[in-house]
């Protein structure tokens, strides 16, 4: 859903470092090095620089922005106690409503439900695109690709009034529910990573799938015992991506969304620090850096398919 | 087994569905609900060799026609209407809606004392008290009611006191009724109404404008007004047509919405700028990020090269973070305040707060963001670009930058232009990085809702949600489908160039 474009639907990958040949390493001369080192240090500091800067404020006894320095003067966990028990201090001297653990909650759930089951539908259609021959095969592809080019977000007036609609029959489809969120960004799981997938499946042998069904088994057997458990490394690389894109996604998410504890994490972020860059700074950083650890952790170690998958066509924010 | 449990399922919950739009009485989607199941129920359990891959197809399908296809067709639908603040009911609810503003105290009516109360299935009536006669009524949403005088007591001010069948509601249980007695009118003859004033008294209202049916038009009743339906959603007085009555409906108005964008300097002026900036930024953001993603993979890749992994993981660092929370960060440390950007750097330069300081930033921020994509990517394509080739370019005696720019980046680009293009048109619509980072502002006093870093995206995302001044949601759509054909025609430009159609084999 959050995927738009896709230039090159094959899965052309794109020779990563790690293919690079291992030859006999020469020792090369820091006099002809030097300012490669210098390059990269230098991209160092201006990547960390914000990592630094959010990991120091997250341990500053000094919550606002004004006390902030890059190294923490004195360290504190009072910014992670005070967001995870919702009691961040205002300035009027009262306490903002900041549901961190809710909105936390509110994004796994709306991520991790959104990626399975848009890996598992985007594989049923890959696959049925990849292994049958049927009429309306070639049509049904291009009306997809084309159907997948509009950015379902330039469409959010319409969804939200939709979603409002609905809400009226049906209370649980309504503004405010995780589900309508939910089930919006399905309405995506058709898109590029079905796609990705298809590639993957293609380059699967159909001698496979022959023999299993000269064995006896129905196409659904074939699908769920033959393809999928050889597709596993493509279905983690969309559920991740999926789940990356859908964690990131704010435009549907404060649309559909509207009261404090039923935010996603960016909308609940974003409102508890839009405006009170002054005050709530140093809860913020607390929250971003118990965001970002697990997310980036997950994203560096998986990284060299997630790249792969990126760069066969889906591009991250 | 599965298949069984998760189709009756389905039926179940199409079950559910069906009794609640039976209970409202929506006949059209409840056939279309109907329909599609009995079509999926069909496909799954009636062998045919045909729909062994329907199989496959009709749960994605299922949610890209709710999701995708659905509001694809509703935001043209309400591209091509007026819907917005103001015009949102149908014609029928704003008449009414119409009828009820137009309610005036006159000057000797009918004065009640009150009290409000609830009656036996919890709903909220008012007990009223007329002065003037010494009947106390009791008046609900549907009209007004006489009761019998031995049923109720008044105190000595002429306020009920009590009533046979109804529950007064006293002390703190008034002071939250507020809200709820604001909206309640009891209709009378004609088109009058009586109306809570505070918790104790109530007036009759007498209507100021007559709607007459069968000419289509209201008249106001002290001079004879006329308010013609203007066929723009709205009435209008006869003798000036900018002199509407509030509320409009939601009616047709054709390419009206697209007309306004393309001549109404109003709405076309901020358009384009936003149109511009939009091409400028998602230009600068992957040109930049581009060029420095290469030129730190140029200086990276030499084999042999001490620390090159540790460089590599670090580099991609901006890029594996969620976004979302990298972008607060940045607000945060632009801040010109006290950010820690003009501290370290002792400047005082309004990074978010003007507008050119503004358009910088973000995209500075951006290619922050972006350029560990093109670095990693333009790492993946120098390596795969074979040595043999620029030794070859060597020995025929090419420098250095000429062995680069005849040999390397022509090889690269053919690697790495698509993915720019795809790149171009994810930032075409980034809208987490303008929305999150300065909120499309600063703005620059013109009435738009348009900011100076607004990109399309955000600008319909303002017009339709957030933008504190009404809702526009048929303009918002008329953006969204120009979003639309700007995204296609980039898409299928880099189709017809890439070979990606080959994969429908």
């Amino acid at each position: 859903m959050t995927d738009e474009v896709v230039p090159d639907v094959a899965i052309r990958t794109v020779a990563l470092s790690d293919v690079r040949t291992k030859g006999p390493k020469r020792r090369l001369k820091f006099k002809d090095t030097w300012w490669r080192h210098a390059i990269g240090i230098v991209g160092i500091v201006v990547s960390l620089f914000p990592v630094v800067y959010v990991i120091s404020s997250a341990f500053n006894r000094d919550n606002t922005l004004q006390g902030a320095s890059l190294i923490p003067v004195h360290v504190t966990t009072k910014n992670f106690t005070s967001l995870l028990q919702n009691h961040v201090a205002d300035q009027s001297g009262g306490y903002s409503d900041a549901p961190y653990l809710s909105w936390v909650f509110n994004s796994m759930i709306v991520a991790g439900v959104t990626a399975i089951l848009t890996t598992m539908l985007g594989a049923l259609a890959a696959y049925a695109f990849s292994r049958f021959r049927f009429k309306g095969r070639r049509l049904g592809m291009m009306t997809l690709l084309l159907i997948q080019m509009f950015p379902q977000f330039a469409a959010v007036a319409a969804i939200y009034l939709l979603v409002y609609n609905l809400g009226n029959i049906y209370s649980i489809l309504g503004l405010n529910s995780v589900l309508a969120v939910i089930v919006v960004y399905l309405g995506g799981s058709m898109g590029v990573q079905a796609w990705l997938m298809k590639g993957f499946f293609d380059t699967i042998p159909t001698e496979l799938d022959e023999s299993a069904r000269v064995d006896g088994a129905t196409p659904a057997q074939i699908f769920w015992g033959v393809v999928l458990p050889l597709a596993a490394p493509v279905l983690v690389v969309v559920g991740l991506i999926s789940f990356v894109f859908t964690l990131n996604e704010f435009v549907i998410a404060s649309a559909l969304l509207q009261t404090n504890k039923h935010f996603t994490l960016p909308v609940g972020l974003y409102g508890f620090i839009n405006q009170n860059y002054g005050q709530h700074w140093g809860p913020f950083a607390a929250g971003s850096l118990m965001a970002m650890i697990p997310v980036t952790a997950l994203f560096l170690f998986l990284q060299r398919w997630i790249v792969s998958g990126l760069t066969a066509g889906s591009v991250k924010g | 087994m599965i298949k069984i449990a998760l189709l009756a399922l389905t039926n179940a919950v199409a079950i559910w569905a069906g009794v609640v739009l039976v209970d409202r009485s929506r006949w059209i989607p409840l056939a279309i609900l109907a329909a599609a199941t009995v079509a999926i129920d069909f496909i799954y359990l009636v062998p045919r060799s045909w729909a062994v891959p329907a199989k496959f197809l009709v749960p994605g399908t299922i949610f890209l026609l709710a999701f995708q296809m659905v509001p694809i067709i509703y935001t043209i639908e309400v591209a091509l209407s007026n819907y917005s603040t103001g015009h949102i009911a149908t014609k029928a609810d704003a008449i009414r809606q119409i009828k009820l503003n137009s309610l005036q105290a006159p000057a000797n009516g009918k004065q009640y004392e009150m009290a409000p109360a609830r009656n036996a299935s919890g709903d909220l009536v008012l007990i009223l008290h007329e002065g003037a006669s010494g009947k106390v009524f009791v008046g609900t949403r549907k009209g007004l009611t006489l009761l019998s005088p031995s049923d109720v007591k008044v105190d000595a001010s002429g306020i009920p006191l009590s009533a046979k069948g109804y529950k007064l509601i006293t002390g703190a249980g008034l002071f939250s009724l507020d809200k709820e007695l604001r909206g309640f009118d009891v209709p009378t003859q004609g088109d009058a109404a009586i109306q809570p004033q505070g918790v104790r008294q109530a007036v009759e209202l007498q209507p100021t404008l007559r709607y007459d049916a069968a000419k289509n038009q209201f008249v106001r009743i002290t001079d004879g007004l006329v308010f013609k339906d203007s066929g723009k959603g709205a009435f209008a007085a006869a003798n000036n047509a900018k002199n509407e009555l509030e509320p409009g409906w939601k009616s047709f108005v054709g390419l009206g919405n697209f007309n306004k964008l393309a001549t109404n300097p109003l709405y076309r002026d901020p358009f384009l700028r936003v149109f511009v900036w939009t091409v400028v930024y998602a230009t600068f953001t992957v040109f930049f990020s581009f060029a420095v993603g290469l030129f730190v993979a140029i200086a990276l890749d030499k084999k042999g090269l001490r620390g090159q992994k540790l460089y590599r993981s670090v580099l991609v660092i901006p890029y594996a973070m969620p976004g979302f929370l990298s972008l607060l960060v940045w607000a945060g440390l632009l801040n010109d305040d006290f950010g820690v950007v003009n501290k370290l750097l002792h400047l005082h330069v309004p990074w978010l707060f003007d507008p050119n300081w503004a358009r910088v930033s973000v995209i500075m921020v951006s290619v922050w963001l972006t350029t560990p994509y093109f670095f990693l990517v333009s790492m993946g394509a120098l390596q795969s670009i074979p040595a043999e080739l620029t030794e070859a370019a060597k020995v025929d005696g090419g420098g250095g930058w000429a062995i680069f720019r005849r040999v390397t980046l022509p090889l690269l680009l053919v690697a790495v232009a698509p993915l720019m293009i795809a790149s171009f048109a994810f930032n075409f619509n980034n809208f987490n990085n303008i929305y999150l980072l300065t909120g499309g502002g600063p703005y620059s006093g013109t009435s738009s809702v348009a900011g100076s870093t607004d990109i399309l995206i955000s600008y319909t995302y303002k017009l339709a949600i957030a933008s504190g001044k009404g809702s526009d949601y048929g303009l918002a759509s008329t953006v969204g489908i120009v979003i639309f054909f700007i995204v296609a025609s980039i898409s299928g430009f880099s189709f017809y160039r890439s070979k990606s159609l080959e994969n429908m084999r």
